[in-house]
Formats: C-alpha cells, sequence, structure tokens
C-alpha cells in the first residue's frame, strides 16, 4: 500500500547527494545499489561456479554491476535473490556462508530490489489522467444530483499496489462505461423522484405500548400451539396403545426407536388423527417435526410470566433477549414501519428509552436499522448507548436516509433490539445462562417510552446544483419545452457536471440527437432527458479529472483545475460554489487565499471524505474485514465493537486534524477519543452516548496513540489468535517507514513445529535460525513479542495459551500450554525494552521516520501518483516545515497544498 | 486514434465475417437431431479457464513425481478426480519466472508478463491466453469469450490485481459478470421487444456511443501523450462495445437459445456458487453462446461454505501452524477437486450433434500461479479434455522452469489458434503432444 522507501540504504545516498546541490526534477534521479562489501560475499560463495572460470547456467557475478540502473541488471540480482530465498544456491554439497552474512547480504538485497523497481518505475513527477474513483464517483454525484446511489455494481478500485487516487491503476472497461450509464440512469431518476417531493413533511410517532396485546396475543397463541400439541401426540399414543394395533406397532418399533419417531408413522396407525385436526398446517400432517417444536418451546411461557409482571406495561415495552416463542420472543425486536405514503428522503428516528435498574454497562446500547432482505437477520445501520432511566428516559436521535431503491422493494420496517441480539449463538447462550440462574431468562434492561420518525422537507432553494442548472420541468407533463430552451438546460447542465468547465461544441447537438432518437421510439420526455443527461455522466470530461496539457509537460494548474485537485482531495468531491468562485476571480492562486480554502474544507464535516479513504488505506484497516473473529473466543468483539474500534481510529485523526494537534500523537497520547461502547470495552468509566471526544486517561493506561487501538491490535490477528509477525511488520511499514520487502517467494516454509504444543516465541524462534528468514524477521519479530500482551481483539493480557485442536475442531487431551507472556526485547540493531510501554516509548521517540511515512503517503493520495525518489526535495520539504510546527497535523496539508507540485499538471 | 471512416470500415469488415452457414449449422441443426452426423463440419473447438488463487497443499494434491506416466498414485487432494483419472494430466514443474509476488495467483497466470517490464511504469501486463483464444475461435459466437469473476472475494482469495483472469491485447484488465445471477442473465436473457423497435434501440444505442467517442476525441486533442495513453482505456471500451453492438445487430431475430437451466434466484456463495457457475459455462457451450471463458474462483467464501472458520491467507500458510490449518487447506483441495470432476462429469455427458460429447472438443485448465504459501514455483496444472488433443491420463513432469506459457502454447496451438509464441514462451511441451 504504501510506496516502499528503503531508506537505510538509498536515503544515506540521497542525503549526500542532496548536500552538493538542490535536487531538480531534471537531476538525475540515484540508483539503488548494493553495498560495496558485498562483493566479497560474491566472491567467496558464489564465483567458484558463476565466474570467469565457470559460468554455470551462463551466470556471471563478477560482471554484475553493484549499482541498478537498468532492466537487464535488475533481472539478474532478482535471480541471485531468488536462488539465495530458495535455499538453492549455493548447492548442498557446497560449503554455505556463514548465517548472519547471509541473512545482511539478502536483507539489504530484498531492500536493493524494492529501491531498484521504484526507481526503473518512477514516473518522474507525470501524473496520469485520473479517472473517478468509485467512492469519488459516487460523491460527485450526490452533489450534483443531491442522491446517494448504490455504486457497489463498480469496482472498488482499492486492493491494488498504491491507493484509489493513482491514475495509472484506474482502469475503464466497455462494461462500466455501461454501469456508469446504468448508474447514472438511476441516479436521475432518485434525483427527479426527490425533487419533486422536497417539501414534503412527515412525522408518525409508534407508542411502544401498543405491542402490549400482540404481546399477549403471541403468548396465548403459543400456549395454545402447545396444548394443542400435547392433545395430538396423546391421541396419537392412545390410537398406538390400542391393543388391535399392537403387532402394527410391533413392527413399526423396529424402523422408529424413539416414542417421536413412532409418532411420525402416524398416518399407518389405525384411529390417529391427523395433525391437522388440531389446528396445525399441512406442513405438520406431512411432517410431525413441526408440532414436535411447538411442544418442545416451552422456554417462553417463565420468560413471558416474568415480563408481564414488569412496570410500566402500560406506558411502553422492554426489549428481550430470546429468539424464541411466545410475546417475549416478538418483543426481542420491535420498531415501526415507515407510513406507505412517507417518500424516500431525509429522516431523523428518535426513541425514547431508558434502562432498567441494575443495567450493567454493557447492555446498554440499541441496534438500530431497516430490514432487508434478510428479514430478522439484517445486520444494524448503528449502535446507540442509552444514557437515561425508565424513571427519566432520554430521546436518542438518529439520522436515517430512506431511499428509493428500499422504498420500491417495500423496505419500510425499522427495527430495534439490544445490542449484540443478532450475533450467531450468543443468544442462545444467554438465554441458556440466565434460565440456569434464575428460571425464566435475560432480565430485561431496555424500556422504550415511543418511536418516531421524521421526514426533514429540503430547505426552499436548496435544489441540487444540477437539477438548478437544468431548469427545464423533467416529468412527462413537461411538453412542448422548445428546442433552444431544452439547448440551453442540456449545456447548463453539461457546464455543472464538467466541474466549471464549459460544454465543448458540438457537445449539445449530439445530446439532443440523443434526446431526439429517444422520443422518436415513444420514449417519454423525462426518459429522453435521462438518456440525454446519462450521456453527459457517462462521457470522459465527467468520468476523468482532465487537466489538458497537450504541450507542456507540469504547467501551472488553472484555478479551476486547483480547486478541483483541492477538493477532490480534501472532500472527495468536486468543488463547491464558493471554490468555483475564487477560482474563476483567480483569487484561490493567491496563497493566503489558498490556506484560509484549506483550513475551510478541513474543518468542514466533509472532510470525513478524505479522512476515512486516506486511513483506510493507509493504515490497510480493510484487514479488519478479512476474518471472522471467533464468537466463541471473543464474545465481547461484537459487530458494534468491531465497527466502533475502526470509527476510533477516524475519529483520532479526525480530532487531530480538527485541533490541529501533534501527528506525533498517534503514537502515544495521554488520551483516546472514545465513545461509550468503546469506554465500555477499554474499562473507562464516565463516558455516556454515542459521539466520540476526547478522554483523558489514567496514568499507565496501555491506550493512547494506534498501538493501543482495538482495531490496530485486533488486524495483527487472524480472529483467533496474534500474528506478532503482521504487527511487527506493520509497525515497521506504518509507524517506522521501514517496510520489510515484500514477502519473498519460494522461501521453504518452516514445518518442524506443525502441531506441537509449543509457546508462540517458540514457534517463531526457527524464524532466527535460517538465514533467509532471518533476513526480515529479525528486525520484525521482536516489535511482535513486544506486543503480546495484547490479545487477539486488543485485550490485556497477561498471559496466553496454546491448545492443540484435532481435525474436528475438539481439544486435544494434555495438549496445551499456559505461559506468562515475555515481552522484552530489543529493536534489530537498536535499544532493548523491557515491556510494552518501553516499546511504545522507543517508538514514539521516532517521530520523524513516521512524519516521512505520513508525508509519503499523503503525497501519493493527494497527486494520484506513486511517490518516486524523484520526489524526494518534496517529502524532505515538507517534512522539515511540519517540523517547525511541532508536526502539527495541518502543517503537513499546508505544506503540501502550497507546493509545487500541487499546483503542477 | 483511427479515423471514423476506418472504424467503422473495421466493423463492417469483421461483422461480415460472421457468415450465415455457421449459424445455420451451429445454432439451429444442432437441435435437429435427424441430421446425418456425416454432413456436420469438425465441431468447433472450447477452452475453458478455471483460476483458484491461493495454490493448494503441498503433500497431498502433487502426485509423487517419481511416479511419472500413468501409472501413479492419485494424491487425496485429488482424490474426487478418481473417476476421470485417464481423462486429465497433471503438469509439474512449470512456472511463470517474472512473477515475484507471493499473493498473486491469478494476475499474470495466463500471460507471463514482467510486472517490472516496462520502465516508468510501476505495473505491466500483457494479453491472457484465453484472450488469444478468443480471437479466433470467438468469432462465430455471441460472445467472443465469456469472462466471470467471484466479485468482491477476489482480494481475499489470492488472486491479486485485475478483474478477473483476462487481459486484453494492450494488457488491460477486463471484467465480466460477478455472480451466477449475473452471469446467467448476460447469457440467456430473453429480449421479447418487436425485432423493428429493437432495431430502433440499436440505432439509439449508437448515437449514445457516437457521443462517447466523439467526446472522448475532443478531449483527447487536448491532452499529451501519457494522458491519452490511459484516454485510449475509453476509446477501447467504447470500441468493444460497439464491436459487441454490431455482434448482436447480426443476431438481431436469430431466437436466444434455451439454457435447459432455471435462473438462479439468490446469490448463492462459496461451493454451491463455483458450482452454479460451471452450469453456467455448459449451458453457454451447449448452446454455442461461446467457445472461450475464464472463471477467476473465490475461496475465501468457498472455506466459509465448507465450514471453515479461517481465513484464507492463514491457511495458505499452514506449514507450522496447527493441524486444523492444513486441515482447512486439504478441505478446500478436496472441494475444489469435486467441482472440477462435476463439470468434467457434465462435459462428457453433453452430447454434440454428431455424437460425440462436449468433453471431445474442450479443453479445460485449472490451476493457479501460487504453489502454496508464497511458492511460485511448480504451479498447480491440471489439463483435461481432448479439445487441444493433448495427451490424457499421465502424471508429467516437465524440466524444471519451464514456462507456464509453453503449456499454454501447446494447447492454444493444439485447439487450431494460430500463433507463433504466447508471453515468455520458449515451445511447446513436446511431452503434452499424444
Amino acid at each position: 500500500m504504501l510506496p516502499r522507501l528503503p531508506h537505510r540504504l538509498v536515503r544515506l545516498e540521497l542525503l549526500l547527494f542532496a548536500a552538493g546541490a538542490p535536487l531538480a526534477r531534471s537531476a538525475p534521479a540515484p540508483h539503488a545499489a548494493m553495498p560495496e562489501r558485498h562483493r566479497a560475499f560474491l566472491e567467496q560463495n558464489c564465483l567458484g561456479c558463476h565466474g570467469p572460470e565457470k559460468q554455470k547456467g551462463k551466470f556471471r557475478v563478477d560482471e554484475l554491476p553493484l549499482t541498478i540502473s537498468d532492466l537487464p541488471t535488475a533481472e539478474r540480482w532478482q535471480k541471485v535473490l531468488n536462488a539465495l530465498n530458495a535455499g538453492e544456491m549455493p548447492p548442498e554439497d557446497e560449503a554455505q556462508p556463514a548465517p548472519e552474512l547471509k541473512a545482511d547480504f539478502l536483507e539489504d538485497l530484498s531492500h536493493v530490489m524494492v529501491a531498484a523497481r521504484k526507481h526503473l518505475g518512477d514516473q518522474q513527477g507525470v501524473i496520469t489522467l485520473r479517472r473517478l474513483n468509485r467512492r469519488e464517483y459516487r460523491n460527485t454525484l450526490r452533489d450534483l444530483l443531491g442522491v446517494d446511489v448504490d455504486v457497489s455494481a463498480l469496482p472498488s478500485d482499492t486492493g491494488g499496489p498504491g491507493f484509489d487516487t493513482v491514475g495509472a491503476n484506474l482502469f475503464l472497461t466497455g462494461n462500466q462505461f455501461e454501469q456508469y450509464e446504468a448508474l447514472a440512469r438511476e441516479a436521475l431518476e432518485d434525483a427527479f423522484t426527490a425533487g419533486a417531493a422536497a417539501p414534503v413533511a412527515k412525522k408518525f410517532r409508534y407508542e411502544a405500548e401498543t405491542i402490549h396485546p400482540t404481546f399477549v396475543k403471541r403468548n396465548r397463541e403459543s400456549l395454545d400451539a402447545m396444548d394443542r400439541a400435547n392433545r395430538w401426540i396423546k391421541a396419537v399414543d392412545d390410537a398406538a396403545a390400542l391393543p388391535e394395533n399392537a403387532a402394527l406397532v410391533a413392527t413399526l418399533r423396529e424402523i422408529a426407536a424413539t416414542d417421536d419417531a413412532l409418532r411420525y408413522h402416524w398416518k399407518k396407525i389405525p384411529g390417529a388423527p391427523s395433525p391437522m385436526t388440531f389446528g396445525f398446517n399441512e406442513t405438520a400432517e406431512v411432517n410431525p417435526a413441526t408440532v414436535y417444536l411447538f411442544r418442545d418451546r416451552t422456554g417462553f411461557i417463565r420468560y413471558d410470566e416474568y415480563y408481564l409482571r414488569l412496570p410500566r406495561l402500560d406506558q411502553g415495552s422492554y426489549l428481550t433477549v430470546t429468539s424464541g416463542y411466545g410475546g417475549t420472543g416478538f418483543a426481542a425486536t420491535q420498531g415501526l414501519s415507515i407510513p406507505r405514503d412517507f417518500p424516500p428522503g431525509d429522516y431523523v428516528v428518535r426513541i425514547r428509552a431508558g434502562t432498567a435498574p441494575g443495567t450493567p454497562a454493557d447492555r446498554r446500547f440499541l441496534e438500530f436499522g431497516l430490514k432487508g432482505f434478510a428479514g430478522a437477520g439484517t445486520p444494524a445501520l448503528s449502535t446507540h448507548h442509552i444514557t437515561g432511566t425508565i424513571e427519566s428516559p432520554d430521546v436518542i436521535e438518529i439520522p436515517f436516509t430512506f431511499n428509493r431503491q428500499s422504498a420500491e422493494r417495500n423496505h419500510r420496517n425499522l427495527f430495534i433490539r439490544e445490542r449484540g441480539l443478532n450475533d450467531g449463538g450468543k443468544v442462545q447462550r444467554r438465554v441458556q445462562e440466565a434460565v440456569e440462574r434464575n428460571g425464566s431468562g435475560p432480565e430485561v434492561a431496555i424500556w422504550i417510552d415511543w418511536m418516531e420518525i421524521e421526514r426533514i422537507p429540503a430547505p426552499p432553494g436548496t435544489m441540487a446544483p444540477g437539477l438548478r442548472a437544468l431548469d427545464i420541468g423533467w416529468d412527462d407533463r413537461a411538453t412542448g419545452i422548445p428546442k433552444e430552451k431544452l439547448r440551453i438546460a442540456l449545456e447548463n447542465f453539461a457546464r455543472e457536471a464538467y466541474r466549471g468547465v464549459p460544454a465543448p461544441d458540438g457537445l449539445v447537438d449530439r445530446l439532443v440527437r440523443i434526446y431526439d432518437s429517444h422520443q422518436a421510439t415513444g420514449g417519454t420526455h423525462r426518459d429522453a432527458l435521462k438518456q440525454a443527461l446519462a450521456a453527459v455522466l457517462s462521457s470522459p470530461r465527467f468520468l476523468y479529472r482532465a487537466e489538458p496539457d497537450a504541450n507542456t509537460a507540469h504547467r501551472p494548474l488553472d484555478g479551476l483545475e486547483l480547486a478541483t485537485r483541492l477538493s477532490y482531495f480534501l472532500w472527495g468531491a468536486p468543488p463547491d460554489g464558493t471554490l468555483r468562485d475564487l477560482a474563476d476571480s483567480g483569487k484561490l492562486q493567491e496563497p493566503q487565499e489558498l490556506a484560509a480554502q484549506t483550513e475551510r474544507l478541513l474543518s468542514h464535516p466533509r472532510s470525513a471524505h478524505f479522512v476515512q479513504p486516506f486511513l483506510t488505506q493507509w493504515l490497510a484497516l480493510d484487514r479488519l474485514d478479512l476474518f471472522q473473529f471467533s464468537r466463541k473466543l471473543y464474545p465481547r468483539f461484537d459487530d458494534a465493537v468491531k465497527s466502533a474500534a475502526r470509527q476510533e481510529v477516524y475519529e483520532t485523526f479526525a480530532s487531530l486534524l480538527c485541533e490541529n494537534g501533534r501527528l506525533g500523537d498517534l503514537l502515544n497520547a495521554d488520551y483516546v477519543v472514545i465513545n461509550a461502547l468503546l469506554a465500555d470495552y477499554y474499562g473507562i468509566q464516565g463516558v455516556a452516548g454515542d459521539a466520540y471526544r476526547k478522554v483523558a486517561l489514567p496514568a499507565g493506561s496501555p491506550r493512547g496513540g494506534l498501538l493501543g487501538m482495538a482495531a490496530i491490535l485486533a488486524m495483527g490477528s487472524n480472529g483467533q489468535r496474534t500474528n506478532p509477525v503482521e504487527r511487527g511488520a506493520s509497525v515497521l511499514r506504518k509507524l517506522l517507514h521501514d517496510p520489510p520487502p515484500p514477502a519473498p517467494a519460494n522461501v521453504p516454509e518452516i514445518e518442524r513445529l506443525a502441531g506441537q504444543v509449543v509457546t508462540t516465541r517458540e514457534r517463531f524462534h526457527a524464524h532466527q535460525s535460517d538465514p533467509q528468514c532471518a533476513s526480515c524477521h529479525r528486525k520484525i519479530d521482536p516489535i511482535g513479542f513486544g506486543l503480546e500482551n495484547f490479545d487477539a481483539i486488543g485485550q490485556w493480557r497477561t498471559t496466553d495459551r496454546y491448545e492443540a485442536l484435532d481435525e474436528s475442531g475438539a481439544p486435544v487431551p494434555h495438549a496445551s500450554k499456559t505461559w506468562i507472556i515475555e515481552p522484552s526485547g530489543a529493536l534489530h540493531r537498536g535499544p532493548a525494552f523491557r515491556d510494552y510501554f518501553a516499546l511504545r516509548e522507543l517508538i514514539a521517540g521516532k517521530k520523524e521516520d513516521f512524519a516521512r511515512g505520513f508525508t509519503v503517503a499523503l503525497i501519493e493520495y493527494a497527486l494520484g501518483r506513486p511517490c518516486g525518489f524523484s520526489d524526494e526535495p518534496l517529502i524532505a520539504g515538507i517534512v522539515a516545515e511540519a517540523g517547525e510546527d511541532s508536526f502539527a497535523t495541518r502543517a503537513f496539508m499546508h505544506a503540501l497544498v502550497r507546493s509545487k507540485e500541487f499546483h503542477s499538471k | 486514434m483511427n479515423a471514423p471512416l476506418n472504424r467503422r470500415h473495421f466493423l463492417r469488415t469483421s461483422t461480415a465475417l460472421i457468415a450465415l452457414p455457421m449459424l445455420e449449422s451451429f445454432g439451429f441443426r444442432r437441435f435437429a437431431s435427424a441430421a446425418p452426423a456425416s454432413t456436420l463440419a469438425a465441431r468447433p473447438k472450447r477452452m475453458i479457464f478455471l483460476g483458484f488463487g491461493w495454490g493448494v497443499t503441498q503433500q497431498s494434491w502433487y502426485p509423487s513425481m517419481l511416479e511419472k506416466g500413468p501409472d501413479y498414485i492419485l494424491p487425496s487432494g485429488l482424490a474426487p478426480l478418481g473417476r476421470h483419472k485417464s481423462d486429465f494430466t497433471i503438469v509439474q514443474g512449470l512456472v511463470n519466472k517474472h512473477v515475484s509476488g507471493g499473493h498473486s495467483g491469478s494476475t499474470f497466470w495466463l500471460t507471463g508478463a514482467n510486472e517490472f517490464g516496462e520502465p516508468g511504469q510501476s505495473f505491466h501486463n500483457s494479453i491472457s491466453a484465453d484472450q488469444v483464444a478468443a480471437g479466433a475461435l470467438g468469432k462465430e459466437t455471441r460472445f467472443d469469450s465469456f469472462i466471470m469473476d467471484c466479485g468482491a472475494a477476489t482480494q481475499p482469495s489470492g488472486h491479486g490485481q485485475g478483474l478477473s483472469l483476462s487481459w486484453d491485447s494492450r494488457g488491460k484488465p477486463m471484467s465480466g459478470p460477478r455472480t451466477p445471477v449475473e452471469a446467467f442473465h448476460r447469457l440467456f436473457s430473453r429480449d421479447t421487444t418487436p425485432l423493428d423497435q429493437q432495431q430502433a434501440m440499436f440505432r439509439q444505442r449508437r448515437s449514445v456511443l457516437d457521443n462517447a467517442l466523439e467526446s472522448a476525441r475532443e478531449l483527447q486533442r487536448q491532452l499529451g501523450k501519457t494522458d491519452n495513453a490511459k484516454l485510449d482505456e475509453y476509446f477501447q471500451g467504447i470500441r468493444d462495445l460497439e464491436t459487441r453492438l454490431s455482434r448482436d445487430e447480426q443476431w438481431l431475430g436469430v431466437p436466444q437459445p434455451t439454457p435447459d437451466l432455471a435462473e438462479p434466484k439468490s446469490s448463492l456463495a462459496g461451493y454451491e456458487e463455483i458450482e452454479l457457475m460451471y452450469d453456467i459455462m455448459i449451458a453457454a457451450l451447449r448452446t454455442d453462446s461461446t467457445r472461450v471463458l475464464s472463471y477467476r474462483q473465490p475461496v475465501t467464501t468457498l472455506l466459509a461454505s465448507l465450514d471453515v472458520r479461517i481465513d484464507a491467507h492463514t491457511m495458505s500458510h499452514y506449514p507450522g501452524k496447527g493441524p486444523e490449518y492444513l486441515e482447512a487447506s486439504e478441505k478446500r483441495d478436496r472441494a475444489q477437486s469435486e467441482l472440477l470432476a462435476g463439470l468434467l462429469d457434465k462435459l462428457k455427458a453433453t452430447r454434440e450433434p454428431d455424437g460425440s460429447t462436449l468433453f471431445d472438443h474442450t479443453t479445460v485448465v485449472y490451476g493457479s500461479n501460487i504453489r502454496t504459501g508464497h511458492n511460485l514455483d511448480n504451479c498447480p496444472t491440471i489439463l483435461a479434455g481432448r479439445g487441444a488433443g493433448i495427451r490424457l491420463g499421465h502424471n508429467l513432469v516437465v524440466p524444471k522452469d519451464t514456462p507456464l506459457c509453453n503449456a499454454w502454447l501447446t494447447l492454444l496451438r493444439g485447439s487450431g489458434v494460430p500463433v507463433e509464441r504466447h508471453g515468455d514462451s520458449s515451445g511447446v511441451i513436446p511431452q503434452l503432444l499424444a
């Protein structure tokens, strides 16, 4: 993800170079080179067979230049690296190099190869034409038309070697063109529909006690079904007991060992009645197992009785914890149905709720969502903290967008349920545990007074700019629009869609042709218009952020281009009216104005569209979704916590950006930015509500900074066990800007410990003995071990345990081991650390390395091209500038926005 | 960039190649069982490419290298293929020598390109074998090739960069349906609009594509070299659509074939999804909708559907870990072998008009660029079907580091594709020639 700058080797050389003369873009780029001292290694170990005397495999090392400046040389060195990594060279029967020497050689060579690849692939500052990536495309349609379309049909544009802003990696195919067309039509339909409904205000409140009669009804129905089941069973048993049926029953017994199995064959037993005569349906007649279900689900009786004794049932209802039958099964997921005449649009949902006395902190949360195809299993949209009590309930406000797709599919049921009710087998365990304890079921925690949904009408005059530009009717009643008016509408819409660039000659003619050809075949005005506008939204001027430069490379950007670059950088969206006006008047290029606009954009809530995608990709946060966290091992790490933990990363950075805090706070801080849910997870008292805010940490807390965040730590696991290698490598990659080279191919894996019961350190110790492994792992592993006090979900621990499992996943008897975690170690060729806290101190001391890594990522993200060696002056400049301001977060942004590179094509 | 005149000219010429006698023999006579076999032309060649990302289990998937030839013991990972043992060949020792990324099982698998091969570019690729095949075998069908993918499951499945297994002649990634539902609709959706309306819609479509091209051309004039190379993707995309449109126009009025397969209802994931995609492939071949197919299979969702709770990448590094990782890896192998065996069953069971079977005219390529873990040598390779006339039933051990592209070259030539070389090929694999 991050461009890999192996600074130890290459930067030194660069600094020497830079000392002589300031680097300019035209200066020759530095070369990736193996240090001279490794010549001896080659001579000693390779020259005998690959030198002047013998040239086995037609390969000579003596003619191999130490400096890699062309592809053939790179390919030859790659061969050397491959052969050493695979353990093929020197051949087994020859003398082997000393492990330490071999590891050193491999470490340097693998870094040099990364540098060489980077050098040879350097784009020399050229920014390739950038297509709007998936999220920019979505944001752009939203800004233009005021609607949010589902873009999941498009390729995500992430997952490549760089950021999703890098033009060279943003491809386009014919299929994609068709998807853009289809999405544009969809968005226009949304916009036309929404435009018509814009002023509609609606409100509906639902009193939670309304469910009470239904609760009672469900309770009676379940009791009745159970009674009917028992009566049918008795009737079948009576028939089976008749003496004249004895012989038959004896034969049936041979295939039906249990009583239920015997009843299954009721049809064969004379006198046995059909389940249908007891009010069951045809399914039950064919398969009496359904009848048994009604008989067996008796758990609800006591839970219903418990519920019916609760206070305030006449003023509200409780969210129960069960997936079972009866009224309590029904009360587990409650909610309201959005009335049929409520159009799509922006809504706010309010819930007045409180918690019952004695409710533990981790049960004071409810989940909110809209039932989709998955029905009751639909994942929640959000989780909310309930701060009130039954005596004095609080109102939770949730913004909610009801889109046209949901309305068309008739997905109108909003739901609330206690947090975690949807989390797999967890509910069963909770019910079981409670029944064993109190005989009825989990105590209720949340009382609901009422729930309300209100449509927020669009304020007058806030029509989306695309629609405003159109200025003609779009519904089919709008007939007889003069051609000239249509032309003006199309021209204005195109200019708006092209982010202020006027429609080129000929475009309007072609759009009118599309409009006409559609109407000629019986298409309505609305459809024909949609077709013509969709053509604008799938044309290259819209899909690409063109910065024309037919003649001059690296020419300065004009005002509009600069505005566009700035707003896509900080908002992931096109420039707004203010930016465009400043661009038109030429003011935007004035340094003070540009700085002021940068401040304005950063302070706007839309900067979340910079924070989230940038951090997600920079820190590779999608890894959090790569594996399932074991619910059995880690019941606390549920969907709500996982999503809050990810949010913590964004919110922490957003808070730094908002307050212009020091970037170094990401390495170590005496505060965290959390909400009530995470406070509960981290065991921090006194935090209420869903909003994230800065909370001071007690001395000695392991939290504070990225290293202490649940999301970051959980990514260093596989959902079951910690992965010290992943953790160590990501610290080197993201915090210390010293990325290990990519995992080499063809290194034989260490198998000798497979299935053995050993500690994690013992398991990874083998990494240190094989030089191929040690070349990287001696640097990676100690950091990972230093973080072992955090378990796979980022909770603090002092011991760890390994339990061997057999093929069915069951523990093997006597094959387990528990040990006390030993976090101490030393950075490779660096200082020693006693524990996690000391390690964190060491890492926090490397603020400048961290700043460099951050800068490289920022450049790549903002400019949409790989950050190459030719960018060294730019990197150094930004780091130096921000350094003067104690690495304040906004200082990086300003320095980059000010740079010549940001202003040039 | 071509002048408009040339482009139209080219389109006309290329569509003219879709000769009607071909339509007759493939489109209709197939269903006329009374037609005497002798009057039928030789059956067309077909090729299927299946890629499965994160390699296989070293110790239980590969037969011993010592048991060369037909008398080898089928290891447990391939056991479900037992009934087809004489009908496929496993090739050992193949490699894409330029590939060095341990997480890219599919990016260069069919191309053999050198990622770093172009100075000043951080990524480079070239045409994939299936697209070379499509150029020659795909002239007479509705789709010159049909590309299938596994959508969101791609990234954790070890495939690496790309939108599918397929890369076009300029080394750009190609895309296609990502779910069975999408694939089914693309192939078999019926258009019930009257013919004249369909023709009018074609005209409309042309005006849309013309505008797209004109808009691109207008922008092109203002851009420099690098940007134009990028914009070229847009041109190519529109041209592909025009070619498709011309093709569709030629097929106007020809009834859409009946797939003999129920429309997929829901979005299945994992095992059932792959099975359904295979069924769709059979339906596509049976109806002669296409003759070249590629499919980038999901691994991560396959594991989930097998109740494996370990993520796919961790599983691929099973050595040195607990037995549950090895078990997961082997479970994956067996499931994939079962699925392949099912596909071969169906190829053998599907009759051609002349009494032969699809299996007699099809080549199935099944493999990955990753052996296991981060190992990129001895890429797992299974070749089946009699379409390319290769030797089947063998455990074939080729000289170490023989280019994978030599295998692709052998298969392409065997299928009648006139091609001199492919990727980094150095020649055909003589042992494969029957």
